[in-house]
């Protein structure tokens, strides 16, 4: 059982890396960060696939993990306030020279850093608000409330910006 | 919510580095192999169960493996205790695997030397026979590796122009990793790897190895012709090719890219006569209708 536990997240990793890099990267912002967010998220996934309490929830818990490891590295950065006492605007390092993810990511740093992952999570994932929850370990009414705000905020900002292009 | 979507359909065309599969590679066989060492008995049935299912997974990751058997103690022991023909060198398919994707069958064989004396005497001499194993299996794995990619190109060339799934089927792609012994004796082991693609004449690949079954090491032309050998293999075969055209063979001329002396590196085997072979690759010095072009040197 353990086994095909086991082999069951192999695949799974294997077959969604590269969704676990765009989200990675959508979340720090650079390729370096990314890429140490995907190997930690792995590594201590497949040390810990024991604690997996249903093999259907594999994704789940992968994300959380992921996301963990996300938060953990911008942390890191000291470039980001902790988000306990968040207060200001999030600063997280960007390439410059590399232009990919641009736009995604001008507008998702204007968000809190969990009001980001939701977003990441919920509409370019397109997990559901249940999954989300869980993954974000907040319950259902608080993901749908800064999911709401996060969305206002996005779209408050995206009618300036094409204000500005006029 | 037009702005998201676009935000969506820029996310989904992030690029993602070809290291990323390199270092999740990295971590399961790390993984994989903490885990062998911690499950006692069940290791062996569990590893290689694993290992079939990451095949299946996709082929890419059979580079994995390779690594992961070969830093693992169980299964060079296990190789260990087949059956043995006395003190001679055994050349035996250590790991075989097939596997079909997309239509496209690979079947490698993967190759392991066990020489009995050598492993005696390695501390002594510092010859390991466990590298060049080692480099057998990252040769294996990383032909069939990028000829199922290239397959893969071919097939979705096939289909983006109008070809069927069916159709594609039909030719019935195959990738083959195998190896061929030429000589195993009590003095010398002698072997080619060849990788091929059925589809493509071009890709073939081959690796020869000449051992020395008493100190494991590389048997050269010089050892096995003195340090005379080069002129004697040049004369040797310059004599051949011209018995050989006489009865009525086809090679370039040397102005024309036909033979003109062996290379540091040419390619030879030992055959059952204990006598080097050399062998040059089609094309080499003669139409490709000829295919390989083998010569045997006898010094007399």
């Amino acid at each position: 059982m353990r086994q095909i536990l086991y082999e069951k997240l192999v695949r799974y990793i294997v077959e969604n890396q590269d969704r676990f890099y765009r989200m990675a990267y959508s979340y720090t912002g650079n390729k370096e960060d990314a890429l140490d967010a995907v190997q930690n998220a792995v590594c201590k996934a497949l040390e810990a696939y024991e604690s997996i309490k249903n093999a259907d929830a594999v994704r789940t818990w992968f994300y959380r993990i992921l996301t963990n490891e996300c938060f953990a590295i911008i942390k890191k950065r000291n470039k980001i306030v902790l988000f306990d006492d968040y207060g200001g605007q999030a600063e997280v390092y960007c390439e410059q020279a590399y232009g990919q993810g641009e736009d995604i990511r001008k507008e998702l740093n204007k968000l809190e850093p969990d009001t980001r992952a939701i977003i990441i999570l919920r509409y370019f994932e397109e997990l559901s608000l249940k999954e989300v929850s869980g993954i974000m370990n907040l319950n259902l009414s608080t993901v749908k409330t800064k999911l709401y705000r996060g969305l206002k905020t996005l779209r408050e900002n995206i009618q300036e910006a094409a204000l500005w292009e006029n | 919510m037009g702005k998201l979507e676009k935000m969506k359909e820029e996310y989904d065309y992030i690029d993602v580095p070809e290291e990323l599969g390199v270092r999740i590679q990295r971590e399961i066989a790390k993984s994989l192999k903490q885990k062998s060492g911690k499950n006692g008995a069940a290791r062996k049935n569990s590893l290689s169960k694993g290992i079939r299912i990451m095949v299946t997974a996709a082929a890419a990751v059979c580079i994995i493996f390779i690594v992961v058997l070969n830093t693992n103690p169980v299964f060079a022991k296990e190789a260990a205790v087949l059956p043995g023909i006395g003190n001679i060198a055994r050349l035996f398919t250590f790991r075989s695997y097939e596997t079909e994707m997309d239509g496209i069958g690979i079947s490698v064989d993967v190759p392991f030397i066990d020489l009995p004396s050598v492993e005696m005497i390695a501390e002594d001499t510092g010859v390991v026979t466990g590298e060049l194993n080692q480099e057998m299996y990252r040769l294996c794995g990383k032909y069939a590796e990028n000829a199922a990619l290239r397959a893969e190109e071919y097939r979705t060339a096939f289909l983006e122009t109008g070809g069927t799934e069916e159709e594609w089927e039909a030719h019935n792609i195959r990738i083959t990793v195998s190896y061929e012994i030429k000589q195993q004796n009590d003095t010398y082991l002698s072997f080619i790897i060849r990788g091929t693609d059925n589809w493509a004449n071009v890709y073939q690949d081959t690796k020869y190895y000449n051992l020395n079954v008493s100190t494991g090491k590389t048997v050269t032309l010089e050892d096995l012709l003195g340090s005379g050998f080069r002129e004697l293999v040049n004369e040797s075969i310059r004599e051949q090719i011209s018995e050989r055209e006489m009865a009525g063979e086809v090679f370039w001329e040397t102005d024309k890219g036909g033979f003109a002396g062996i290379s540091e590196d040419v390619n030879f085997y030992i055959n059952e006569s204990n006598h080097p072979v050399i062998v040059f690759e089609k094309y080499e010095i003669a139409p490709g209708s000829s295919g390989e072009i083998e010569f045997e040197i006898v010094n007399r």
